[in-house]
């Protein structure tokens, strides 16, 4: 029998899982991303540089830090009254002729929109890059309804062309080469002589979009910032693929999380300062467009708006956690981690990657899933650094930790893991001077046939194999400080002086 | 008893914040909101922004905008223009073709070579052009399809800082686009490229404000070197 092998244009690795319910845990997925050497590079490659303007901005802004404080004081101002501002938004913007939809979860999110869209008899839709739509996976969900949902941001269309997933919140496709894009382009696009100069592949997806745009009736959109006293909708973007989605089409539909709200519209001139230079290390980002309702001859003139809690009013109710839903999804927190920058966004199984991602995912899981997210990081606090609304994610790691170990600890399959066996002894040992004293002299014993010539311990089995397959353990020493202290010549010092 | 999501929502959320108070008025502001320069050092900002950006900028009089207008658009090698309702008649050289938005179709639009705009604000600071789609500045989607945009902004209309600008429009525009620079992405191994969606080329006139000012006049010359066109 011949096998026919439908030869996929993809970036030549498996798509990735990114549905944090099904996704391996991050140990499980990273490996073999820390293998492939060509991801890593792209990925070192677009960290560096958005990092290294984002530092130079940042450094000429004399004013950071009071924008940072500023930024933080009024995201935590609008969560703490997040309520009234929710209901001012709705108030003003179907006063401007929007229509506002609330969705508890992804999929009364996903009823909503399909129903818009077949009231609308939408064969088609152009999107614009959303987070708040990888979320609540709106694509499968559109093509099981047999809507054909076309991705506009050049990066979103380069994975769905590709059949791949994103892997940052800013730079989708940052792990995919300009040699892979070709590929995708030349395959999916029929354009056998296009180059692998970036300016020839913009190019190719300027001309592949433009009868889009012009002919597609319906649009989907996130939101960047929602302004409660003016029912406005603000989007900040590059490219121009989201004017024109906002701006062509006759109908509208914009996905947009319950946190995204903002007081007043002069509030902008705080957020709009520090979200460029985070994001993409630029001081202004080419386009922002603000928008309230409908404008009759301007744009669209059927507009929605649905409001998402999807988890986050849950993360609302949680003292520590809360500061998650302050983030403006600038992803300066991807390029600072030192963990992100040799995984990339796959290993995290979600939409949400980086520290940022370690700390939301689980919790619109509900931490049910993604339990492994909130390891994905040592603690170093360079993503606190540079978070321009200061969300202490080390923090939120950390009170997430506790809330996976508590998990563990009351199932009771948990108690014959290793790693839980071992703490439980170390518990016990560290619990009195004696045990422990006993603990060390067994120890020293018990690693005596680990330990090289050269005194180190180059490999230990079942749970010590998870320290020694990537670093190197010196050895216990013969004696203890604390009997060295005992037996030492208590005259040596003195003589030396 | 069916309770709408959205009660149940606004049910959660109020119950999660029953204990937070916290004052609008008391945000923290510290930061900078008027800037240092003067009209000439706004001006030169502004330029070296729009320049850095890819953008072109002259500087003109009011006297001689209908004639720079017309030369910077002949040089722009384009033969079709659309224009907002409002723009002044004498800015529509009458050696181009013109079409005037009185509701075109975008069939009509796309067809058009340039567009030309005036702008509501100018923030220095950014580069950044400020369309709040009024008669000058037009629909959004005329500065959208064509691929070249000449924006005119008056030399009044240039702050230095974001937060002066919301100083001059507190209350929200219907409608606004903040533009700085042409469209572009990095997506592609972090190389900038200019042109993906919007207009390719954008291209500002300033206009000085009083041509009479000696002071104005001699700081945008050394400021912009483009006054020789």
């Amino acid at each position: 029998m011949n096998t026919v092998v439908e030869e996929r244009p993809t970036t030549g690795r498996h798509a990735p899982v990114m549905d944090p319910a099904i996704a391996p845990s991050f140990p499980v997925a990273a490996l073999p991303i820390l293998q492939d050497t060509q991801l890593r590079k792209n990925v070192a490659h677009a960290t560096d540089v958005i990092q290294s303007k984002r530092n130079h901005l940042v450094a000429e802004k004399k004013d950071w830090q009071e924008l940072r404080n500023s930024a933080s004081a009024m995201r935590a101002h609008v969560l703490a009254n997040l309520g009234k501002y929710l209901e001012q938004f709705e108030a003003n913007c179907t006063a401007a002729g929007g229509t506002v939809h609330w969705a508890r979860d992804a999929a009364e999110a996903r009823a909503v929109i399909l129903n818009i869209l077949r009231e609308e008899k939408a064969a088609e839709v152009i999107k614009i890059k959303a987070m708040t739509s990888a979320e609540i996976q709106l694509n499968p969900a559109l093509e099981t309804a047999g809507i054909a949902a076309i991705e506009t941001d050049l990066a979103e269309l380069i994975l769905q062309l590709g059949e791949d997933e994103p892997s940052h919140i800013v730079v989708p496709a940052l792990h995919v080469n300009r040699r892979q894009v070709r590929e995708i382009f030349a395959q999916r696009m029929g354009l056998s002589e296009l180059s692998d100069d970036p300016k020839a592949l913009t190019t190719a997806a300027r001309s592949y979009l433009r009868s889009k745009f012009l002919s597609v009736p319906t649009a989907i959109s996130g939101a960047n910032f929602l302004i409660a006293e003016s029912g406005s909708v603000a989007i900040v973007e590059s490219e121009g693929n989201g004017r024109m989605c906002l701006t062509l089409p006759q109908t509208l539909i914009t996905l947009a999380g319950i946190e995204k709200v903002l007081p007043r519209f002069t509030d902008l001139e705080v957020m709009l300062q520090v979200l460029a230079r985070s994001a993409t290390g630029e001081r202004m980002n080419p386009y922002t467009s603000l928008w309230s309702g409908i404008t009759p001859g301007d744009g669209p003139q059927r507009f929605h708006v649905v409001l998402l809690d999807n988890g986050r009013s849950e993360i609302l109710a949680r003292k520590v956690e809360r500061q998650t839903l302050q983030c403006i999804r600038c992803a300066a927190c991807l390029n600072a981690c030192p963990v992100y920058r040799q995984t990339g966004g796959h290993a995290y199984g979600s939409p949400y990657a980086g520290p940022i991602g370690a700390i939301l995912t689980p919790q619109l899981q509900h931490m049910r899933h993604a339990q492994s997210l909130p390891y994905a990081s040592s603690l170093c606090a360079a993503c606190y650094e540079v978070c321009p609304v200061k969300i202490n994610i080390p923090e939120v790691l950390i009170e997430l930790r506790a809330q996976v170990t508590d998990q563990q600890r009351t199932r009771v399959r948990e108690w014959l893991d290793p790693m839980f066996l071992g703490m439980k002894a170390a518990n016990f040992a560290f619990g009195s001077a004696w045990r422990f004293r006993l603990a060390q002299r067994f120890g020293r014993i018990a690693l005596r046939g680990f330990t090289g010539e050269d005194g180190w311990i180059h490999k230990l089995p079942s749970l010590g194999a998870k320290w020694t397959q990537s670093r190197d353990l010196r050895g216990l020493p013969q004696q203890t400080f604390r009997e060295w202290w005992a037996t030492r010549d208590r005259s040596a010092g003195k003589e030396a002086k | 008893m069916n309770v709408s999501p959205r009660q149940r929502i606004l049910d959660r959320v109020c119950a999660a914040t029953r204990a937070d108070s916290n004052d609008y008025a008391g945000l923290p502001r510290s930061y900078i909101r008027a800037g240092a320069l003067d009209q000439a050092g706004r001006l030169r900002l502004m330029t070296e922004r729009l320049r850095e950006y890819g953008a072109e900028v002259v500087a003109s009089s009011p006297a001689d905008l209908p004639s720079l207008v017309a030369h910077r658009l002949l040089e722009s090698g384009r033969q079709h223009f659309a224009a907002p309702p409002g723009l002044p008649a004498e800015w529509l050289s009458r050696s181009l073709s013109w079409k005037v938005d009185n509701n075109l179709s975008h069939e009509e639009i796309e067809h058009c070579g340039g567009v030309v705009t005036a702008a509501s604000a100018g923030i220095a600071d950014s580069g950044t052009i400020v369309l709040h789609h009024g008669p000058l500045e037009g629909r959004r989607v005329i500065t959208l399809l064509p691929d070249f945009h000449l924006c005119i902004l008056r030399a009044a209309q240039i702050v230095e800082t974001l937060p002066e600008y919301f100083a001059c429009f507190p209350q929200a525009p219907r409608l606004a686009t903040y533009i700085s620079g042409p469209s572009a992405t990095a997506d592609i191994e972090m190389t900038r490229i200019n042109g993906v969606h919007g207009p390719r080329f954008l291209s500002v006139i300033i206009v000085r404000d009083s041509p009479t000012s000696a002071e104005i006049q001699s700081s945008t010359n050394e400021a912009v070197r483009h006054d020789a066109i």
